[in-house]
Parts: structure tokens; C-alpha cells; sequence
């Protein structure tokens, strides 16, 4: 008999995390965290880190550590795409083998869809949402950083698979039956719904979180027809969460029934339905890729008329279209799976209602094209991406309609072609969204801006490298290439396609490395923003000092009209927005709590303890999640008071009192 | 031109709507609406039991009355009970659970509808 | 408790606390869609019972009726300490939330009671696709009630120890909310999964 640890360690470390690069890997993220102890040691920095961070429930500063995690989770997406790449580059490569290939590109899809973009935009929502609409904070600031640290350690999660237990390989939506226990027996599998449902819930937390912010904290006068568009899609994307979430909670919780404790509910024997679980993914999975979208619908039309200098084209047609995309969205997934067989009537039904969805979009594309017409056009970086995402976008939502046609999808379903559909529009419109907004926002985060000449050369890098990848595989998709293929044979012609493919994602790589040189070299050599101002812009958050006071508005500003402060500006009257010193009111900030960190620890803990099915790990992680639940109920101390010494004090440091 | 009703500046965009919540919101002397809505759903769930246990009516028939009564069980839960009409400014919870209920049934019957497998061919 | 606008309760005087009250509506519409979920799948797997038991084979509607009224009542409970700490009485409020969490409890004992007896028959939820949809889409329902019940003896405790404070009061409107919601998503079960199952 073998001792425990023996078994333990098999367990563990299966032959899968054991190959080479992934044993290099797991050394060089050792000694990496290793030397970020080191250096928080020696530089004292483990009680700045604790108490500026960690329980920090500053919105400001939990969007800065979303958008920082999403950085890095882009990176890692990045690199699991290079592999891919690499992987096909020519026939028959064996750069890896079809196991990893698989977990390769299922963390890809996975890691890029719930831990880079979902978190990205969570990050602009916090960073711009209440300052955009004139509020101290979020509606539920403690709310708010137990939904990032959930995300935190959700990815925390599933990111440690690769090298702990080895990866989940059943692809980003983990169809049943293979990923029942009888097909997938390993922990992959577990790590991956665990890791999805922990951040799931944040995600809904900050649904619940941004909709009641928007509709009960915006300031004095600003409307529903007053609120900047981005607020806008910041709504129909929290709403779009909150009904789009739950099924998915159901769709993996099921999985994990199904797999942990042996119910029958997608297995093939016991009349299990596998295509159940493809019904209740997609309820989610449609709206997700709406909820992917809007914040970048947002986040354009917020910086085309800023860049154009005119107001949005068209504003209430934008939101018109974009409450009707909301609508839609919830009617329209079936055709993700037309090929299953559901008839006629069905897959006609959703057929129609995909193709509708074209319309209010296309609103939108011509509405941003006429803001720019006889605007004053600035080429900044934040327009660079949003330039690049119409032609880019409108590709992809043009073959979108193409897929959406029953007959013709029976052909495209599962080739190269979805693949290059969804990356049009995830990438091109997502994607070049969310670092549109992360150029636009940057001063107002950290107050000095990202280098224009290197923002320049990242963008052309990845737009050029974009349309290099994915043009050819909408032809490889034609000529039969199926997508997951882990290798395919020579003489069928796809080799020239996907050689150009994998050279475009280097060049993409290059793009993306470019970026994190302008964030490097532009904290080094900081151009700082004075003025809080720096773009000329029109909506509210630019009133305010770079980066903005703890309570952000220490008076409340009156909104009369849209793009509120380009309207003060117009009209000189800028300095309303300053203080005098008899105006000063004490202000009610959430005080720190390390709640929501302690709360996420034992998230992550029982969810270790599920993926292995050690019960008493389990247990003890959901103890932990009922003593932290139970604790933030029973404190009531949750609020300090500024006084209005400190606030004055801090007004006139910022220069913002009057004489 | 502007509205400046609001009394509490953290949190506007609520012009005043209470007044005309006040006639539900007055806390009588005797719990009344709420013996009432008991007394409903006691009712209610009883006609629905008698006529299943004795099959009293058409299966489809039965299937539909059943799903009535749940249907207005639910009306006086949330109404009676769960003060649905109270709320400070715009009453946004309605829209929300509305909304929350639609695409709920909406799941539910595309669901049926999508997994019967209705298919002449393909 | 003074009131300022007369005849608006306590949980709403304070705009905060009327902020975290739609925050609440707002999950309880996420939750909407969760049992939503979940009803499809019952129902989509209704007549998906493999080598195992019929709906009509295994319901038995006597303990279920029981389980309902008790629900039922314990809704009622729940509305009158509302109703009681609206008066300002806390007592009565506290003596309320007592009873209907003892209910709450029953309710939770009866229905593991007929989870144990089905399983100890040798049905359980690997049979087949109709178990699993019905022991999960119940016992999410049950769980729920499980939450609740920790749930009210947080909120008795914060009751005796702080009184009718203004957080109290809207906690103890959030946790009536939640108990009516959870009595309303039972009637569908009821309706749904035990009444439809046994037609024949």
C-alpha cells in the first residue's frame, strides 16, 4: 500500500502538469512572487498594501485593480493564443499534444471572456460610472469589493489548474457529455466550474450593485435622458447580467451535480439531455456577448464626441437601440445550436430575431459616423481604436447575419469561420472598446497620461495584426477547416491561410507588448494631467481633479442638460464646480473592511476542497463564507465622517476653492 | 426651471412620490389585509388541492385552473404581503421584478418549446 | 421612531436604506430566474424517468399539503412582526420572527424527512433525469429556506441586542421579502411539480 502523500502528490501533479514548459512556468511565477514578498518586505510596503488596497472599498481603486487583473489576464489569453497558433502554423506540427492543445485553448476562450473582458469593463464602470453621474460612490461600496475580490480569486482559481491538477479541456462553453465524469475524469473539469460559478456571483453582485447606482444616486437634474450614453450601457449591461447570470449559475451547478455527486441530468445514460445544458448555457451565453459588447458601445460613444468635438449624433436614437439590443438579446440563443435539431419552427423563430438584432446596431454605426461627419477630429489614441473598431466590427457583424441564416449555418456551424466571426466582433469591437476606454480613462485613474506616439504604435500593431489573423479564417472556415482541430494534414490546402493567421497573431503579440511598454515607460516618465481636463471633455468625471478626492464631489454638481460640463465650459462657468468655504458639509465615506477579501479567501478555499472532493476543505471554506456573511451583518460601524476641515483642506490642495 | 424638491442631496433623482403611496402604507390598528390575504391563500391553495385529488375536472383543464390559481396566489403574495406599491421616489423595483418575470416565463416556455424536438426534419 | 412624512415606514426614512431595499428587489429578480432555470429543467425533464419511478409513483400529497399550509402560515407570521415593528412593538416583532422561523424549521424537517424516505426506497437523483431535476429544483427551494432560517436568528439576535433601529427595520422588511418570495416560488412548486405530477 502506498503512503498517503504518494497519492496525494499523484494527485496533485498528474503527468499533464509536468511537461516541461509548464514546469518552467510554475518556477518562474515561483520566483516571481517569491521576489514581490521579498520587495514588499524589505520596503515595508505589506501595511500600505493591506490598508490602501486589499480592504480598500474605493471605487476608484477597485476599478484600478480590475483593469490591472485584466491586463494580466490578457497576457495570459495571449499566450495561450500564440500557442494555439504556433500549434497550426504548418500541418502536422506537434509543438504540443492534443491534450494540451485542448486545455490550451479552452483556458483561452475562458480566461479572455470571464477573467480579461468581463473584469476590463467591470473596471471602467467603477473607475468611470460614479463620477460620470455625480455620485460619492456606488450604491453598495462593500458590495463592490466583495464582487472583485470574488473575481479575483475566481480567476486566482482557475488559473492555478494548469500547474495544480492539470487544466479543464472541454472548451470555454463545456458541452456535456464530455464533460461528465465518464469522459473528463480529472479535475480540470471541476477547477473550471468553481472558478466560473465564484466569479459568477460577484458579476451579479455587480450587477445588482451598478443598476441601483444608476437609478437612485445620479445627481440633482441629470435625468434618464441626461445620463452620458456610456452610463447608459452601463445600465442595460447590468441588467443584462442579472437575468443573464442565473442560468448559468444552474448550467454549471448542474455539471457539477452531475459530476461531484452523480446525478443524471447531461450524462447519456439515465435519459440525461446533454443539449439541456447547451440550452441553459446559451440563455446566458447570448446575452454574455451583449454584455461583452455594450460597455464598448459605451465606452465609443463617449469618446467619438469628444474627439469630434460635437455632440453624440442621434442621442436618443442611441439609446433607443441600445434598449432594443438589450430586449433581443434574451431571444436569439438558439442559434448557437441550430444544428441540434429542434425544427423548423424553432430555429426559424430565432433565425429572425438574430438578424433583427442587426438593425439597431447598424442605428448605432451610422449614428457614431455622423457624430464624426463636419467634427473636428482629433486622431488621439482613444479615437485610433475606435476608428479601427468600425470597419472592424462591421465585418463581424455582417457575417454574424451571414451565420444567422438557418440553411446556410448547417455549413458554416463549428468551422473557422464561427471562429473568425466571433473574434470580428469580440476583439475588434470588445476588445479595441475596452483599451479605447482604458487611453480615455487612464488620466482620471493615476492622473498622468499614457504616451500618444507609443499608444500610436500599439494600435497599429494590433489592428494590423487583428486583421492578419482573422481574415484568412473566415477562408480556412470555408474550405472545411473545423475549429479545435488540434493539428491537420498536409495537401488540403489550409497551410498558406494559417500560416499568415499565426504570423498576424505575433504581430498582435507585438501590439499588446508595445502597450505594456507605453504604461511602463509612461509611468516612468510621467506627463502629468494638471488640469483633471486633459481631452477637452463633456461629461462630468472631467470636472474633477486627476485622480479625483476619496469622496469624489465634495458638492454635488446640478446637471441641467447633457454633457454637462462641456456645457459649463461653454457657458463659462467653470468655476461652479469649486467650493466655497462656506459650503463645506461633512461627507459620509464606507470605511475599509477586510469583509470582502476574508469572504472571497473562503470562497476559493472550499471551492479547492470541491474540485478535489475533500469534504472537510469544503466544509471549513464554507464555514469561513458563513462567519464572514454573518460578521458584515452584524457590524453596523461601516461609515467614518470626514469633517469639513479635512475637506476643505483637501479642496484647496486640489485648488479648488474659491478665494 | 429646475425641480429642486429634493431633500436629501446624496441620492435625487427621486422627486417626492410618497404622498401618493400614503393610503397603503398607514399602519392600522388591526392586522386586517394580512388575516385577509392568509385566509385568500389558505382558500386558494385548498380549491387547487380538492380538484386534483378528485380529478374533478379534464386533465388540460386541471393543468390550466392549477396554474391560475398559483398564478393569483402569487398576485396576493407580492401584493398583500410584500408591499409591492411601496418605495422611496420612483418605485424602480416594479419594472425590475416585471421585467425579472417576463424573461422568467419567457425561459421557461422557449425552453419547452426548443427541447420537444417538434422536428420534421433535420 | 418620529416620521416625517407621517405615513411613510421606518425602512424607507432613511434614503440609504431605501437604496439597499431595491438593491434587494433587484436580487430577488435575479433569484426569479435562477428557480426560472430551474423550473425548466423540471419540467423539460418531467417525463424523463428511465428505469425509475413516475411523478405520481413517489409524490405523496398528504405530507406536501402539510408542508404547504405550514409555509403558508409562516408567511403570515412573518407579515405580522412587519406589521408589529411598524407599531413599534419589538416584543411582538421579535415573537413573530420567532414563530416563523420555528415554522421555517418544520417546513425544512418534513421535506428532508421526504427526501430521506425517497432515497432510503432507492430513488435517488442518479436514477434518473426527472429525479435529478426534482431533487434539485425542491431542494434548492429547501436550501433557500435553510438561508432563511440562519437568516432570522441573525436578525432576532440584532433585534434584542440593537431594538428597532432604523438598519433593523429594513432588514427585517429585506428578510420578509425574501421569506414571501420563497413562499410564492413554493406555490409553483406545489402547483408545477406535485399537483401537475399526480394527473393522470
Amino acid at each position: 500500500m502506498r503512503p498517503w502523500f504518494i497519492h496525494l502528490i499523484k494527485l496533485l501533479f498528474p503527468p499533464q502538469v509536468l511537461l516541461p514548459d509548464i514546469v518552467g512556468i510554475d518556477i518562474g511565477l515561483t520566483l516571481s512572487a517569491l521576489a514581490i514578498a521579498l520587495y514588499l518586505t524589505k520596503a515595508r510596503r505589506w501595511g500600505w498594501l493591506w490598508r490602501e488596497w486589499l480592504t480598500t472599498v474605493d471605487h476608484k481603486r477597485i476599478g484600478i485593480m480590475y483593469i490591472i487583473a485584466a491586463l494580466i489576464m490578457l497576457f495570459r489569453g495571449g499566450v495561450d493564443a500564440l500557442m494555439i497558433r504556433s500549434q497550426l502554423i504548418v500541418p502536422e506540427a506537434h509543438f504540443m499534444g492534443a491534450q494540451q492543445y485542448d486545455e490550451v485553448f479552452t483556458t483561452h476562450g475562458t480566461v479572455m471572456i470571464f477573467f480579461m473582458a468581463m473584469p476590463f469593463f467591470f473596471g471602467l464602470f467603477n473607475v468611470a460610472v460614479p463620477l460620470m453621474i455625480g455620485a460619492r460612490d456606488v450604491a453598495f461600496p462593500r458590495l463592490n469589493a466583495i464582487s472583485f475580490w470574488l473575481f479575483a480569486f475566481g480567476a486566482a482559481l482557475f488559473n492555478i489548474s494548469f500547474s495544480i491538477g492539470g487544466s479543464p479541456s472541454a472548451g470555454w462553453f463545456s458541452y456535456p457529455p464530455y464533460s461528465e465524469l465518464q469522459f473528463n475524469p480529472g479535475v480540470g473539469e471541476n477547477y473550471y466550474l468553481l472558478a466560473l460559478q465564484v466569479s459568477g456571483i460577484g458579476s451579479i453582485a455587480t450587477g445588482i450593485n451598478f443598476l441601483v447606482t444608476i437609478l437612485k444616486l445620479r445627481a440633482p437634474g441629470m435625468t434618464l435622458m441626461k445620463m452620458p450614453l456610456f452610463v447608459w450601457s452601463a445600465l442595460v449591461t447590468s441588467t443584462l447580467i442579472l437575468f443573464a447570470f442565473p442560468p448559468l449559475t444552474v448550467a454549471l451547478g448542474l455539471t457539477m451535480l452531475d459530476r461531484l455527486f452523480g446525478a443524471s441530468f447531461f450524462t447519456l445514460a439515465h435519459e440525461g439531455m446533454p443539449m439541456m445544458y447547451a440550452n441553459l448555457f446559451w440563455i446566458f451565453g447570448h446575452p454574455e456577448v451583449y454584455i461583452l459588447i455594450m460597455p464598448a458601445f459605451g465606452i465609443f460613444s463617449e469618446v467619438v464626441p469628444t474627439f469630434s468635438r460635437k455632440p453624440l449624433f442621434g442621442y436618443e436614437a442611441m439609446v433607443i437601440s441600445l434598449l432594443a439590443i438589450t430586449f433581443l438579446s434574451y431571444g436569439v440563443w438558439v442559434h448557437h445550436f441550430f444544428e441540434m435539431g429542434a425544427g423548423p419552427g424553432v430555429n426559424v423563430f430565432f433565425g429572425l430575431s438574430t438578424m433583427l438584432i442587426a438593425i439597431p446596431t447598424g442605428v448605432k454605426m451610422f449614428n457614431w459616423l455622423f457624430t464624426m461627419w463636419g467634427g473636428r477630429i482629433r486622431l488621439s489614441v482613444p479615437m485610433l481604436w475606435q476608428l479601427g473598431f468600425i470597419p472592424t466590427f462591421v465585418v463581424g457583424g455582417a457575417s454574424g447575419v451571414m451565420l444567422a441564416a438557418v440553411a446556410a449555418d448547417y455549413q458554416y456551424h463549428n468551422s473557422y469561420f464561427v471562429i473568425a466571426h466571433f473574434h470580428n466582433v469580440i476583439v475588434g469591437g470588445t476588445v479595441f472598446g475596452l483599451l479605447s476606454g482604458m487611453y480615455y480613462w487612464w488620466p482620471k485613474m493615476f492622473g498622468w497620461k499614457l504616451n500618444e506616439r507609443q499608444g500610436r504604435w500599439a494600435f497599429a500593431f494590433f489592428f494590423t495584426g487583428f486583421w492578419l489573423t482573422f481574415m484568412p479564417q473566415y477562408f480556412l472556415g470555408l474550405e472545411g477547416m473545423t475549429r479545435r482541430m488540434a493539428s491537420y494534414p498536409p495537401g488540403l490546402g489550409w497551410g498558406g491561410l494559417n500560416a499568415m493567421s499565426t504570423i498576424g497573431a505575433f504581430i498582435m503579440g507585438v501590439g499588446f507588448a508595445i502597450l505594456v511598454y507605453n504604461i511602463a515607460w509612461s509611468r516612468m516618465h510621467p506627463e502629468w494631467d494638471t488640469t483633471g481636463d486633459p481631452w477637452d471633455g463633456r461629461t462630468l468625471e472631467w470636472s474633477l481633479p486627476s485622480p479625483a478626492p476619496a469622496y469624489n464631489f465634495a458638492r454635488i454638481p446640478e446637471v441641467h442638460e447633457r454633457d454637462a460640463w462641456w456645457a459649463m465650459k461653454q457657458r463659462g462657468e467653470t468655476d461652479a464646480v469649486k467650493l466655497s468655504p462656506d459650503q463645506v458639509e461633512p461627507i459620509h465615506v464606507p470605511k475599509n473592511t477586510p469583509m470582502p477579501i476574508c469572504l472571497a479567501v473562503s470562497f476559493f478555499v472550499g471551492s479547492i476542497g470541491m474540485v478535489f472532493a475533500w469534504h472537510w476543505m469544503a466544509i471549513l471554506g464554507g464555514l469561513g463564507v458563513v462567519a464572514a456573511l454573518a460578521y458584515g451583518s452584524l457590524e453596523d460601524d461601516t461609515d467614518r465622517e470626514l469633517d469639513p476641515t479635512t475637506v476643505l483642506n483637501t479642496e484647496k490642495r486640489l485648488g479648488r476653492v474659491h478665494p | 426651471m429646475q425641480e429642486k424638491k429634493h431633500e436629501d442631496p446624496t441620492l435625487p433623482g427621486e422627486s417626492v412620490e410618497i404622498p401618493l403611496l400614503a393610503p397603503h402604507l398607514s399602519t392600522p390598528h388591526f392586522p386586517a389585509r394580512q388575516i385577509a390575504g392568509y385566509v385568500a391563500s389558505l382558500i386558494l391553495t385548498g380549491i387547487a388541492f380538492f380538484l386534483v385529488a378528485r380529478h374533478a375536472l379534464p386533465l388540460s383543464w386541471l393543468l390550466a385552473v392549477v396554474l391560475i390559481l398559483a398564478f393569483l396566489q402569487a398576485a396576493i403574495q407580492l401584493g398583500v404581503f410584500m408591499h409591492l406599491r411601496e418605495g422611496r421616489g420612483t418605485t424602480w423595483h416594479l419594472p425590475i421584478i416585471g421585467l425579472g418575470l417576463f424573461v422568467g416565463l419567457g425561459i421557461v416556455g422557449f425552453s419547452i418549446w426548443i427541447m420537444l424536438f417538434k422536428s420534421g426534419v433535420s | 421612531m418620529n416620521n416625517p412624512i407621517g405615513s411613510l415606514p421606518a425602512e424607507f426614512e432613511n434614503t440609504h436604506e431605501g437604496v439597499k431595499i431595491l438593491g434587494f428587489w433587484v436580487f430577488l429578480a435575479t433569484d426569479v430566474m435562477l428557480f426560472a432555470s430551474l423550473f425548466a429543467v423540471y419540467v423539460v425533464y418531467r417525463s424523463r424517468v428511465a428505469l425509475g419511478p413516475t411523478p405520481a409513483q413517489i409524490f405523496a400529497l398528504g405530507p406536501v399539503l402539510a408542508e404547504t399550509l405550514i409555509l403558508l402560515t409562516s408567511s403570515f407570521t412573518v407579515s405580522l412582526s412587519l406589521y408589529a415593528a411598524r407599531q413599534s412593538r419589538l416584543k411582538s416583532a421579535i415573537g413573530w420572527l420567532v414563530v416563523t422561523l420555528l415554522l421555517g424549521a418544520s417546513f425544512v424537517s418534513l421535506e428532508i424527512r421526504e427526501f430521506v424516505k425517497d432515497v432510503l426506497a432507492g430513488h435517488t437523483w442518479h436514477q434518473s433525469a426527472f429525479l435529478s431535476g426534482f431533487f434539485t429544483l425542491v431542494g434548492t427551494h429547501g436550501s433557500h429556506v435553510t438561508f432563511g432560517i440562519g437568516w432570522a436568528v441573525l436578525l432576532t439576535l440584532e433585534l434584542v441586542l440593537r431594538g428597532l433601529t432604523v438598519a433593523n427595520r429594513r432588514k427585517l422588511f429585506t428578510f420578509a421579502l425574501y421569506w414571501h418570495f420563497l413562499d410564492i416560488v413554493w406555490i409553483f412548486l406545489f402547483s408545477v411539480v406535485y399537483l401537475a405530477g399526480v394527473m393522470t
